[in-house]
């Protein structure tokens, strides 16, 4: 009966026709199936879409992936974290400082003296090889040449808002008839420079110059203003560090168009342009100037000693010729808009981005993935790869599914997930600690968390193992102190406080609080209580909350809990100082500037350091760390600092979170050694724990290799 | 006088003329009970009723036997049966008899709990949304029935409900309740509402079929002509006889609803926190589908019985009540 | 019979008028009010209600409102409001994305269900019977995503093949053969599905139309006169049970957009199902309303061409 066959037939046939597909699909196996390319791209897997594809005017972790790979910095960090140059050859850092001639301090040896003898008795201090204070002879010697500024003239204009009513801005004149100046040229930057200087030429040579005298005012305001404008138009001392940095000759953009300094200048100035509302701005505010000397060569001019700004030179470096602003009217006409409200931020450039990095855009489909080629004409020689995908995948699920089926070559293993997978033979895998710490902080300023023994006991009272190991699934390190771990900045001297709930009750004993017959502390009457709260969202710090509570309930504490949502967590609470203790974290970078979380100038409301932490001597570290330009100098002074806070616990260090990475064990370095011969090696991490490291020179392999030390 | 007397009397014989209303049950019985699969959902459609209402006895107060909300996040995505580890604990987080029958989530809550919790709410969701869904049904296939012939206007009524009910049909339903669910604050009386009011046209559907056999089967016409007032003609004599296949359609409709609540939920749409439902539970829990699939597997199963149960529940009630297909038996 | 269907036409073009009036109303009770910020709803910014207010005129009278927006749509100018393209032409590839997984599972659908329902109509209460209605039950029952995510990790873990989406992301380069071949591949999972609950229900409402027709004198008669019993139920039994699914064929046009809502977003398929999907969560209103109608128009073309369909069909009804 026909209708009964066909009933029957069709959708058997149909389906069998289906069924048989699976065996032209790629499998995890087989990858290559039907697509021998599939060895020559990389596919990364992502949460979220990219933003804007530049690198001054982007924030998100999405956009900085694609950027890394595209655009190309001046320098960047290598496996140790030390500097290393990508668009410079070399660079050097020097420093030219100034002052200006005290007309009316007296030089031990020579009284009140014009700029020159001031220059001869410098450059003879520095013959003079028998002068026995150590300091003064290294600052001598780091000295190239001296030189004398004369007096010059010159005015300058600004604007004053009038206190009574904020709408009139008062215009104020001021001429400047500034006396003449020295020029020191060092070979080093030095940040003691004028205190050891001071012991040549009269302990108050530099503090007791004035240079409000040579101000004149038009119209005039008060004597207290006159001296702040002073003090910041002709200071008695400036320290200007300088990079000169020289390029790498020939490297080219995307586009072919050469890369010269101009390019560095113009990335810069995009930065500092507050039309482009750069997220980045805060980074080079210490920048004078940058100069270009020749293009090959660029000076960049530093207003005072600020050593993390080496650092920013790492961003990615715009092509003038495309983003200029004839270039930015051209588009602008072209699309019929206002040149005049036309910036950066529209260009299509941000959709489109021309670098010089190894990698060269090629397609940008909105919320599916991002696809970028290999460059051949890559200065350190292309990549492997040709080309370079990157997926955006919003459900982690179908991330970890679409790696299993190899359509996805990495993959960020989540905590509950390392047991398994870290061990699965199919993969490699690599795991590494964050740049960031979780901490419970404590409120200084109140009482009873002043007492240094009251924070220490707070720390011996919490089982952070235990923390480590049930909420993070053992996904984390202890940490004590407020360095990123992987850096030589942190001091591994340093032991962890132990877990020892009976020593912090004797410390607590000591400090006046003592168990009462319900068991809770008691000093004078007074129950040990507190608010220890945290941000609602986060089940990590949650968890952590739950625990430190338990923890303190068990010596006697009586502890409070508050879960409270983030905007009003940090606005309410958390800006104003208006808490007892907190459970938070910070993401850091790689600098160890630790001026805005530490320094006591840093309590204010709406400042970082919200517990109050109050130390000289951090503070002066501080300062010298961010003043050092000197890596074994900053090294020393860092493990001092880490070795205060750390005595002081203004923080229960708490852990650093680990992540997990798999990735495709198919995946090798491929290199070819200086006698031409080919040869792959195993994917090893760099001692910080990236894997990525050398991506350039990765490649997959139809099958996995055996290596010999694999056993 | 006399007229009046008489009228009460052929009213309560109305009533009677149908078969003897304790063998008409002990008929359908004989045929249900001949349904295995029936009797099965019956069984377990009885089992869900009670495990929701001891659910919700065990999980709410102050002070539960079973607390779906305690945390423990020391507990993470313990396999069902584990032991709670007690060193980790404190007393009152313990789970009874130590024990983690279903396991625990992401975030240490015990799933034999939230369960229990679930069965309720989705039961509730069920319940309530065919009520509203029945209610509307049966007055606006009562009216369309009944009062079809009158005018409106240049309309009938009849045509009037039945264009509604076509409107009705017209938006695909589940995007039309996942719009109005997405748009409006998340709450779990909205979802009902919304659900309830999304598919009543089935039943209105029925009624008005019924009620226009019915209306004019010799029992009405006379109490019609008897002048009994169409309130009492509808509710006391008609509904009775209509209200078989509505209870078939409410039975398979709470089936539905439960599926579509869940399905809701997994689009992220569903009641919110704090009520667990077993649509969210399997919802939150597919994300650990590789790591613990039991917070994929337990709702996703405990749905499937329930919502079986209830269909093979319903279609047994549709095949005894059937008189066409008792008689071939 | 040209009368009958310009009555249909205009009837149903009334019908269209009030589809689009209610939800038009639908967009406009979110939250309370349009013109407020609900404060419960994050994802009510004030941008969104400002842009709300704007493109959708709402400083004029609620009719004019109405005849903007749809005076728009028919001209095709509605944008969506995520990416600003045409709601029209985004609709449009969206469809033919879902096409190919409807054309199957409809496929699979009305083929398989007959065979299943008849046979088990005649073995009624057999053991197959029984069977097959407890698996149908089963399959009405399951949630569908339960399902997916079942078959997904078993082929997954299993095969180590990649079912996500429409093709296999990056096989870009791959001979003709091989992307078809992978593009029926993830056809599979999906559309079997989609098709398993159809045919579950199909197979049910065959199998009782069967029962009904079976007990009819004719087929008494045709068994009686010795034809084979396939003959009988194929040809006398199938006929006269075939009506009601005339109606039945032509409602199968909405499951483009509603039944697939969920599995589309669990395979990640960029078809309708999910643009709706994703219009909701991005408060996309352009989109959600034109899907609306769009959607109500295939339900009244449906219901139009099975009314045909039954003039067609049925000797009895000529008007």
């Amino acid at each position: 009966m026909t209708v009964r066959r066909v009933l029957i037939l069709v959708p058997t046939l149909l389906l069998l026709i289906l069924l048989q597909s699976y065996f032209w699909v790629p499998t995890y196996e087989q990858q290559t199936r039907g697509n021998p390319n599939r060895l020559n791209e990389y596919i990364a897997g992502s949460i979220g879409d990219a933003g804007l594809l530049n690198p001054i005017l982007s924030a998100d972790s999405a956009s900085s992936d694609i950027e890394s790979m595209v655009f190309e910095g001046l320098i960047d960090r290598d496996e140790e974290l030390r500097f290393r140059g990508r668009l410079v050859t070399s660079w050097e850092i020097y420093e030219e400082a100034f002052f200006f001639i005290n007309e009316s301090a007296k030089i031990p040896g020579l009284g009140v003296s014009d700029p020159q003898t001031v220059v001869d008795f410098i450059k003879k201090a520095q013959k003079t090889e028998t002068i026995d204070i150590p300091n003064l002879q290294d600052t001598l010697a780091n000295i190239v040449s001296i030189q004398v500024l004369p007096p010059h003239e010159f005015s300058i204009t600004r604007k004053v808002q009038d206190p009574k009513d904020k709408s009139e801005n008062t215009t104020i004149e001021i001429n400047v008839a500034a006396p003449a100046e020295i020029k020191l040229t060092l070979k080093h930057v030095d940040q003691n420079l004028f205190e050891n200087l001071a012991q040549l030429l009269g302990k108050d040579y530099f503090n007791s110059f004035s240079g409000t005298k040579y101000l004149s005012f038009h119209p005039q305001v008060e004597t207290k203003k006159m001296d702040t404008y002073a003090r910041e138009i002709i200071p008695a001392t400036k320290h200007n560090p300088i990079l000169l940095f020289h390029l790498r000759p020939n490297v080219k953009f995307h586009d072919g168009h050469v890369f010269d300094a101009y390019d560095v200048k113009f990335t810069y100035e995009s930065i500092i342009n507050p039309k482009n509302l750069s997220p980045r701005i805060a980074d080079y505010e210490p920048v004078k100037d940058v100069e270009v000397l020749d293009p090959q060569t660029v000076k960049i001019v530093y207003k005072r000693l600020y050593s993390p700004a080496i650092g920013t030179w790492s961003i990615g470096i715009l092509p003038e010729h495309l983003l200029n602003s004839l270039a930015l009217k051209k588009e602008a006409h072209h699309h019929g808009v206002d040149a005049g409200t036309f910036t950066m931020r529209q260009s299509s450039f941000n959709r489109n981005p021309i670098g010089c990095g190894p990698f060269k855009f090629n397609q940008w489909k909105s919320d599916q993935y991002i696809a970028l080629d290999r460059f051949d004409d890559y200065w350190e020689g292309p990549p492997n790869y040709n080309r370079y995908v990157y997926r955006i995948i919003p459900d982690l699920l179908t991330q970890e599914m679409e790696f299993y089926a190899g359509t996805i070559d990495s993959y960020n293993v989540q905590p509950h997930q390392v047991g398994r997978l870290s061990t699965d033979p199919r993969f490699q895998n690599f795991s590494g600690t964050s740049f960031g710490y979780t901490y419970i902080g404590y409120n200084m300023r109140r009482e009873p968390f002043d007492d240094i023994r009251i924070r220490k006991a707070l720390s011996m009272a919490i089982d952070v193992d235990k923390i480590i190991d049930y909420v993070l699934y053992g996904q984390g390190e202890r940490i004590t102190g407020p360095f990123i771990k992987q850096t030589d900045y942190y001091n591994h001297n340093i032991q962890p406080i132990a877990y020892d709930p009976k020593g912090a009750l004797k410390l607590l004993a000591k400090a006046g609080w003592n168990r009462n017959r319900a068991g809770w502390l008691e000093k004078n009457g007074k129950k040990f209580q507190f608010t220890l709260i945290t941000n609602s969202g986060n089940d990590l710090r949650k968890a952590i909350l739950a625990v430190a509570q338990d923890a303190w309930k068990k010596i006697g504490i009586d502890v409070r809990t508050d879960l409270l949502e983030w905007s009003v967590f940090i606005q309410e609470r958390v800006d104003k100082a208006d808490f007892d203790a907190l459970i938070l974290g910070w993401q850091m970078g790689i600098e160890p500037d630790l001026f805005q979380i530490w320094h006591s100038s840093q309590t204010n409301p709406y400042q970082l350091n919200f517990v109050g932490f109050k130390n000289e001597e951090a503070d002066d570290l501080i300062v010298k760390i961010r003043q050092e330009y000197n890596h074994d100098k900053q090294v020393r002074y860092c493990h001092q600092l880490h070795e205060i806070i750390a005595g002081q616990q203004p923080y229960t260090f708490l852990y650093v979170g680990k992540w997990t990475s798999i990735l495709d064990k198919r995946i090798v370095i491929k290199e070819i050694d200086s006698n031409g011969h080919l040869y792959y090696q195993k994917i090893k991490p760099t001692l910080t724990g990236s894997y990525s490291f050398h991506f350039n020179k990765w490649i997959k392999l139809p099958e996995a290799p055996h290596f010999m030390d694999e056993g | 006088m006399n007229l009046e007397k008489k009228t009460s009397q052929p009213d309560f014989q109305l009533e009677r003329p149908m078969a003897p209303k304790s063998s008409q049950i002990k008929e359908f019985w004989l045929v249900f009970s001949n349904n295995r699969l029936a009797i099965g959902g019956m069984i377990i459609f009885i089992l869900f009723f009670c495990s929701a209402l001891l659910g919700l006895f065990l999980t709410s107060g102050p002070d539960p036997i079973f607390d779906p909300a305690q945390i423990r996040l020391q507990e993470k995505l313990r396999p069902p049966l584990a032991k709670a580890n007690l060193d980790t604990l404190r007393p009152e987080e313990v789970p009874r008899m130590g024990i983690y029958f279903f396991g625990t989530d992401d975030l240490g809550r015990d799933v034999f709990a939230r369960m229990l919790q679930g069965a309720w709410v989705s039961l509730t969701v069920g319940f309530v949304a065919v009520g509203i869904a029945i209610l509307i049904g049966i007055f606006m296939g009562g009216i369309a029935g009944y009062f079809g012939q009158h005018y409106l206007g240049a309309v009938s009524i009849d045509t009037l409900i039945m264009r509604i009910v076509d409107i009705m049909l017209c938006f695909p339903s589940f995007f039309l309740i996942l719009t109005v669910v997405a748009l409006l604050p998340a709450s779990i009386y909205n979802i009902m509402i919304v659900i309830g009011l999304t598919s009543w046209m089935g039943t209105t559907r029925f009624v008005r079929a019924e009620f226009l056999s019915l209306r004019e089967q010799d029992f009405v016409v006379a109490a019609r002509a008897l002048g009994v007032n169409n309130f009492r003609i509808i509710f006391r004599h008609m509904m009775p006889n209509a209200i078989a296949p509505v209870l078939v359609s409410a039975t398979i409709g709470i089936a539905t609803a439960i599926l579509t609540e869940a399905g809701l939920s997994f689009l992220g749409f569903g009641v919110p926190p704090p009520h667990a439902t077993w649509g969210n539970i399997l919802s939150d829990g597919k994300r650990f589908i590789f790591d613990a699939p039991w917070l994929t597997f337990i709702p996703g199963i405990a749905i499937l019985i329930v919502v079986l149960s209830f269909n093979l529940f319903g279609e047994g009630l549709r095949d005894s009540l059937n008189p066409k297909l008792r008689q071939r038996r | 019979m040209l009368a009958f269907i310009s009555r249909s036409i205009i009837q149903k073009i009334i019908t269209l008028f009030f589809v689009s009036v209610v939800s038009f109303l639908i967009i406009h009770l979110a939250p309370g009010k349009p013109s407020q910020v609900d404060p419960l709803n994050p994802k009510f910014t004030p941008e969104v209600v400002e842009r709300f207010r704007k493109e959708f005129h709402l400083d004029k009278p609620l009719h004019v409102q109405y005849l903007y927006f749809y005076r728009d749509l028919f001209t095709g100018q509605t944008v969506s409001w995520k990416d600003n393209q045409s709601v029209l032409n985004k609709i449009w590839e969206r469809f033919l994305n879902s096409l190919p997984l409807f054309i199957v599972g409809t496929i699979l659908t009305w083929t398989l269900s007959f065979p299943i329902g008849i046979r088990s109509a005649i073995f009624r209460g057999h053991i197959y019977d029984r069977s097959t209605t407890f698996f149908s039950y089963l399959m009405i029952s399951i949630p569908g995503f339960f399902f997916a995510y079942i078959l997904i990790i078993f082929v997954v873990t299993r095969f180590h093949v990649p079912v996500i989406g429409m093709e296999t992301f990056g096989l870009g380069d791959a001979p003709i053969p091989h992307v078809l071949m992978d593009r029926i591949w993830h056809l599979l999972l999906p559309s079997i599905l989609g098709a398993t609950g159809g045919i579950a229900v199909l197979s049910r409402y065959v199998r009782s139309q069967m029962l009904e027709v079976e007990g009819q004198e004719y087929i008494r008669t045709a068994k009686a006169k010795g034809l084979p019993p396939e003959l009988v139920h194929y040809k006398h039994a199938l006929r006269n049970a075939l009506l009601p699914f005339v109606t039945m064929f032509g409602l199968i046009l909405p499951g483009l957009i509603g039944g697939s809502v969920i599995i589309e977003s669990i395979f990640s398929w960029p078809g309708m199902g999910r643009m709706a999907y994703e219009a909701i969560l991005a408060r996309d209103y352009p989109v959600i309303l034109t899907v609306n109608f769009v959607s109500a128009v295939l339900v009244l073309v449906g219901t139009f061409i099975s009314d045909i369909l039954y003039l067609v069909v049925d000797p009895r009804i000529r008007l």
